[in-house]
């Protein structure tokens, strides 16, 4: 009996916590997507880099996990009510992006080390997105670094080049 | 009992006293490298013109006198911190002097000298002018594997391993390869020293991403750039012994002098082995590329395509490493055949 009141205090702590995470203000369906990148891919002159190829794949799966993160890199985001509020575009534009991606690799005294961009992606899965560690190596780092070169290269960004006004 | 507690006591201290003791030396090594990192950075003196000339400098802004005096006007980009300005500078020393020729301090170049077998390579070898190969008047010049070139477009497919390859990885092709040597971790500070260093060659000279330039990677010759006289070897070792044997010597083991490596060795022990791209067997339009647009030193562009491409079947004919990937057998046979084949050749010549 104690062990039954036990298994059901836990199954009941685990619903609580998932009923009283906050609702997903928005969020985007697969189709929503579809068409998000379709416009997405004109406006950036995607097809620059070829109709299909690894490269775009790459940047299709970068665009996806940007602005889906939590269906896309569905393994380093936590599943709790609230983990459709937890994509990278909702903290950020994919210009950010491209911005802090030519300003990156830079020493950070908070830290005290030299951080990459790959670094910063990680600690955002970790931290903001309250998540697990992807490795570097991963496509949920590679291609929001690759999808970043994108949006870098049609703002015709240079390294180290610093936005006309901070961002928010 | 006691007494049988206090003898197996006694039996594991040497270990123990064994495994504190070798704690406590790495950790006395990692404190003193770390300790290095943190001092003012000692230049070669081609790192010491080559950031001069670009402006390095800690601050809140950078500029580049570069682009300043080419393009009369330079965005302010962001300026660099005292740390980054090491990472850059010891990252121009590695291109410059990978070995450590040059250096003043035992540590100076521990970490990169490791990942190479030879004692011949350096990055400035094959990536000239520090990475960043410029003529008099300052233009940078065609397949001439430019570092801020290769940063800028980085993360491209890679037809060799098929894989989209970032600037890291790419750097650790070099090492295992170019170098023959082995592959740093992606976050050991060799690679990231490296990479600060190429970015700020980027900065410098106001490169954007992803877009192509010309001086970014070889350019290679193919067979349809040439007569179609077909890659003669007999022909290459003429042309080499009247090209490049004067400084790469007539075996291709390169030129040391006072144990300073002045031209390195295309063959042998100390060369690129036969995975590498500059290899013929592996690619036969690397290497020939490269010589087109980037040898004999003073003389570039004195080639035709077919005698790039006779020289380079030429050196794909001498003896060189395997590769890791080859196995051992694979090896052994290159270990025998560059210990015997220069020998052979001098009693051919002699006859």
């Amino acid at each position: 009996m104690n062990k039954v009141f036990k298994i059901l205090l836990i199954i009941g702590l685990i619903g609580v916590a998932h009923v009283t995470s906050p609702e997903a203000p928005f969020g985007q369906n697969d189709s929503e997507l579809s068409e998000n990148w379709a416009n997405f891919s004109e406006a950036f002159g995607v097809s620059e880099y070829g109709v299909d190829g690894y490269f775009v794949r790459a940047v299709r799966n970068g665009h996806a996990i940007f602005h889906n993160t939590a269906n896309h890199a569905w393994r380093f985001t936590r599943r709790t009510r609230s983990h459709r509020i937890n994509a990278c575009a909702s903290c950020h534009t994919p210009t950010a992006l491209a911005y802090a991606f030519v300003n990156s690799d830079r020493f950070d005294r908070r830290l005290n080390k030299r951080v990459s961009f790959e670094e910063r992606i990680m600690r955002c899965y970790v931290m903001h997105l309250d998540g697990f560690v992807p490795t570097i190596y991963d496509p949920a780092v590679r291609d929001l670094r690759i999808f970043a070169r994108v949006v870098a290269h049609r703002n015709q960004l240079t390294e180290g080049q610093l936005p006309a006004e901070p961002f928010q | 009992m006691s007494n049988l507690v206090s003898f197996r006591s006694l039996k594991l201290l040497p270990i123990l006293i064994l495994l504190g003791g070798g704690y406590m030396l790495a950790d006395a090594k990692h404190e003193e490298r770390d300790a290095f990192r943190k001092k003012a950075v000692d230049l070669t003196v081609g790192c010491q013109s080559k950031l001069s000339r670009y402006g390095l400098a800690v601050g809140d802004r950078y500029i580049s006198p570069y682009q300043r005096d080419r393009e009369g006007v330079a965005q302010p980009r962001r300026g660099y911190s005292a740390e980054d300005v090491r990472a850059i500078e010891r990252g121009c020393n590695i291109v410059d002097d990978l070995l450590g020729q040059d250096a003043t301090h035992h540590l100076a170049r521990w970490n990169a000298s490791r990942y190479v077998r030879g004692s011949h390579t350096s990055c400035d070898n094959c990536h000239q002018g520090i990475g960043d190969k410029q003529n008099a008047m300052g233009d940078r010049l065609e397949g001439s594997i430019s570092l801020a070139a290769s940063w800028v477009n980085g993360d491209t497919y890679d037809r060799v391993t098929g894989l989209l390859l970032p600037y890291e990885m790419r750097q650790m092709q070099c090492f295992i390869n170019s170098s023959n040597g082995y592959k740093p971790n992606i976050n050991d500070d060799l690679l990231r020293d490296i990479t600060a260093y190429s970015r700020f060659l980027g900065a410098a000279i106001g490169l954007k991403i992803q877009e192509r330039y010309l001086e970014q990677g070889v350019s290679e010759v193919t067979i349809t750039d040439t007569n179609r006289a077909g890659d003669d070897h007999i022909r290459g070792a003429a042309l080499y012994a009247e090209r490049c044997s004067v400084c790469h010597g007539a075996s291709g083991k390169g030129m040391v002098l006072n144990g300073r490596v002045l031209f390195p060795a295309v063959a042998g022990q100390n060369s690129f082995n036969r995975q590498s791209q500059n290899y013929y067997g592996t690619s036969d339009t690397i290497l020939a590329g490269f010589i087109c647009k980037n040898m004999p030193l003073g003389q570039e562009g004195s080639l035709a395509p077919q005698d790039c491409r006779d020289i380079a079947r030429f050196i794909g004919t001498l003896p060189r490493p395997a590769g890791d990937k080859a196995g051992p057998l694979a090896a052994l046979w290159q270990q025998a055949m560059m210990r015997t084949v220069p020998i052979l050749l001098q009693l051919v010549d002699a006859n």
